[in-house]
């Protein structure tokens, strides 16, 4: 090892291991969401449906982790794939500014809908 | 294939690769679906009319079917990824193959009985 060689300030580690913590949450809070949705019940979705569990703060407050882990997951998984395809400086800061204005904007509209929703 | 860099480079599509590139494909997919379903859900605070009326264009059989596929997609996604939980945590690189073969089953039945309530649903929808 060269003896110029440093320690980098920012591994990445902290941010990978962060996606393995978020994927076992969305595992096990996806497949229920999914079958609340589509199993139980007629599978007709209505706003009266969403509203009688998304007035209860539980419910929002389930939503909002679910909702930042799964952009979270999600954009860190998008930026892993497409950095191994896209080598050239420009396009990988462009792309990077992309993914933190969308997820910046997906947060902020996914917040809203769950915060403000009265019923 | 030889590319000018000098390294051979070739996709041999082992059973691991193949776990690694269909991972990379269904998590594209649902990366796309979480950003149209955020929008699609932001229709909730212009009301209740506003929002049927997204609900009864997605409540179509067109949109059952390609539920189904969201929940194939879904199905892989998690259990392939347990298994590089497994991997990354628990020494399941030892036996990484046949965990990818038990989740490749286990996501063939239960897409299969998956389907069966939204077919139903279908079948309902159709009834009208």
């Amino acid at each position: 090892m060269r003896k110029t060689f440093r320690r980098s300030g920012n591994s990445g580690a902290i941010a990978w291991f962060f996606h393995r913590l978020t994927a076992i949450y969305l595992a096990v809070v996806l497949l229920v969401h999914f079958a609340v949705m589509h199993f139980i019940g007629d599978g007709v979705l209505t706003y009266d449906k969403v509203a009688a569990r998304l007035v209860s703060p539980g419910w929002k407050v389930l939503d909002i982790l679910f909702l930042y882990t799964g952009l979270y997951h999600g954009l860190y998984g998008l930026w892993n794939l497409l950095e191994d395809y896209i080598h050239n400086a420009f396009w990988r800061a462009f792309i990077y500014f992309i993914l933190s204005f969308g997820g910046f904007a997906l947060v902020t509209l996914g917040t809203i809908t769950i915060v403000n929703f009265r019923g | 294939m030889r590319y000018k860099s000098g390294y051979d480079f070739s996709y041999k599509l082992s059973v691991g690769h193949v776990a690694w590139i269909l991972h990379r494909l269904s998590g594209l997919a649902l990366i796309f679906y979480l950003g149209l379903h955020i929008w699609v859900i932001s229709h909730l605070n212009a009301g209740a009319e506003s929002f049927n009326k997204v609900m009864a264009f997605l409540n179509t059989p067109l949109f059952k079917i390609l539920e189904i596929g969201l929940w194939g997609v879904i199905l892989y996604h998690v259990l392939n990824g347990i298994r590089l939980l497994l991997i990354d945590f628990a020494g399941g690189a030892r036996y990484h193959k046949k965990l990818f073969w038990v989740a490749f089953f286990l996501v063939i039945i239960l897409t299969i009985l998956g389907a069966i309530p939204f077919l139903h649903h279908l079948h309902v929808l159709g009834g009208k």
